[in-house]
């Protein structure tokens, strides 16, 4: 048991370090979802692989903006036909950019290993269920192959991402989201409607 | 004492399996005309149908572009010539599968057709099955946001859209701050995933719960609409909030409902339904609508203070 106290530390934890100041609910009302009681040593060897990992991301993230921004900018209100060209131009110049990019750049090894491992508690039990028959609801049981920087798949739904998911994970900028693709869990640039990266098996 | 509670668990248990209804007693019934399959009801108009009240409409999973989703446009067609709704919130699942240009068309400009070109506003939630790109689709009406407000163009009403499929922090801070400056009366939040449901295929979404219900309470939102259960289902009031789910105008999940849920209200997962909702001072009166036209449930809820 001891040995699971300083991941569980983490866990509470990484929400208060990682995410926007949490919203307090009422105090009688205080959900547990942005509840953490222990602060974390900065040190700790987790800390600095999600310090690298957000790095990456701020590093794609640049990389990205810097790629729209050569684009006539995507008006808030317009047609189906012009979303679908900013899209895929977009696409196509982070895959120009990007070509020589592999599975692992972004969630390197030991942040994959961090994914896992977080998600662990969140699988669990009979909630854990839940929340894996809520992300799986994708109604396309069709076999997915992924590959760094390609289109997210147009037969397959976004999946949904339940909030006990999400609370345990580094805060991500807009231009970037958590999603999953069957167990994989997929960095989705929802711009571009890509998958720059992504973690074999997140879950079991 | 126990035998007469048993007695009315077996009665509502049976009505239930029956209907699959439970009428709550706690809201009034409007009088409603005699409805004729594919035709709005002659005689009385249901609801007040007030002139100067808001009225507005609300659909749920409803883009699959089947004929069902057809149908289910043509009677909201049909009942606006009597009820005149100026808007339509929808509860997500706007365009399931391919969402190609042409499926905007075949998934709701079509469908919906005579409501567009009637001027009807809608205004869109993103479901599980819905790009997130669809948020700058000029006619859901999003202006770019994942989630956003509006205030109603009649009555003091606000409505409130999220994202549910991916609640995270800063939209939970937006909801937030954005009921708390609310100076409306009416607050009414719409998004896909249920609070409270008793579907068998996703059901309740407690953790949701557990994060936004105490906002809802704090903040007297008194109407909270959802879809993703292709179910119609009214949920005993919660903390003083009166919960839907509409997750069947286009979709259908038959015999989903769970019979003799505590949660239950009414419920059907027999056929499609929308509703039409209409906001008069304290008051909301709502219909329910199935694909065939008929009104299967009404009511009234008040407002919270």
């Amino acid at each position: 048991m001891h040995v699971l106290l300083p991941v569980l530390a983490l866990t509470a934890a990484l929400p208060l370090l990682l995410q926007a100041p949490p919203v307090q609910p009422p105090p009688d009302k205080r959900s547990p979802v942005t509840s953490g009681k222990k602060s974390v040593n900065p040190n700790d060897a987790d800390a600095a692989i999600i310090k690298d990992f957000l790095k990456r991301v701020d590093d794609y993230v640049a990389l990205h903006k810097k790629l729209e921004g050569t684009l006539p900018p995507l008006p808030t209100q317009t047609s189906p036909q012009i979303v679908d060209q900013h899209e895929r131009a977009l696409a196509k110049l982070v895959q120009e950019t990007r070509k020589a990019a592999k599975q692992g750049e972004i969630f390197t090894v030991p942040m994959q290993s961090l994914v896992r491992r977080l998600m662990r508690p969140v699988f669990a039990g009979k909630e854990g269920a839940h929340v894996r028959s809520e992300i799986l609801d994708n109604e396309n049981k069709a076999k997915v192959v992924l590959t760094p920087n390609a289109r997210y798949p147009d037969e397959i739904p976004v999946s949904t991402v339940p909030p006990q998911v999400l609370q345990f994970l580094p805060k991500l900028p807009e231009e970037l989201e958590y999603r999953f693709v069957r167990q994989n869990m997929i960095l989705f640039d929802p711009h571009a409607h890509v998958i720059p990266d992504w973690v074999p098996q997140a879950f079991k | 004492m126990t035998r007469r509670l048993h007695a009315a668990t077996f009665l509502l248990c049976l009505s239930a399996l029956v209907c699959c209804s439970v009428p709550a007693p706690a809201l009034r019934p409007v009088t409603v005309g005699a409805a004729q399959p594919g035709a709005p009801p002659q005689g009385q108009v249901p609801l007040p149908n007030k002139p100067d009240s808001l009225k507005f409409a609300v659909i749920g999973d409803n883009g699959n572009g089947e004929r069902a989703q057809y149908e289910v446009g043509e009677q909201l067609a049909a009942w606006r010539a009597r009820f005149p709704f100026v808007l339509v919130v929808m509860m997500g699942d706007n365009i399931y599968g391919s969402d190609r240009p042409q499926d905007f068309v075949k998934k709701f400009e079509a469908p919906y057709k005579a409501l567009l070109d009637g001027g009807v506003k809608f205004y869109a939630s993103l479901g599980n099955h819905d790009s997130r790109e669809q948020r700058f689709y000029r006619l859901f009406n999003m202006d770019g946001k994942l989630y956003y407000t509006f205030k109603a163009p009649k009555e003091d009403v606000r409505f409130f859209a999220l994202e549910s499929t991916y609640m995270d922090p800063d939209q939970v801070k937006w909801i937030t701050d954005e009921l708390q400056k609310s100076g409306e009366k009416w607050k009414i939040v719409f998004f896909h995933h249920p609070l409270y449901s008793s579907a068998g295929t996703h059901g309740s979404q407690v953790k949701l719960r557990e994060v936004l219900e105490p906002i809802f309470v704090r903040y007297n939102v008194s109407l909270v609409l959802n879809g993703h259960d292709h179910t119609y289902e009214r949920i005993k009031p919660q903390n003083g909030i009166q919960y839907f789910v509409e997750g069947s105008s286009g979709q259908l999940r038959p015999g989903d409902l769970r019979r003799g849920s505590p949660l239950t209200a009414y419920g059907n997962d027999r056929e499609r339904t929308f509703m039409l909702m209409e906001v008069d001072g304290d008051a909301l009166t709502f219909n329910t609508i199935s694909g065939s036209g008929q009104v299967i449930d009404s009511g009234v809820v008040q407002r919270r203070k």
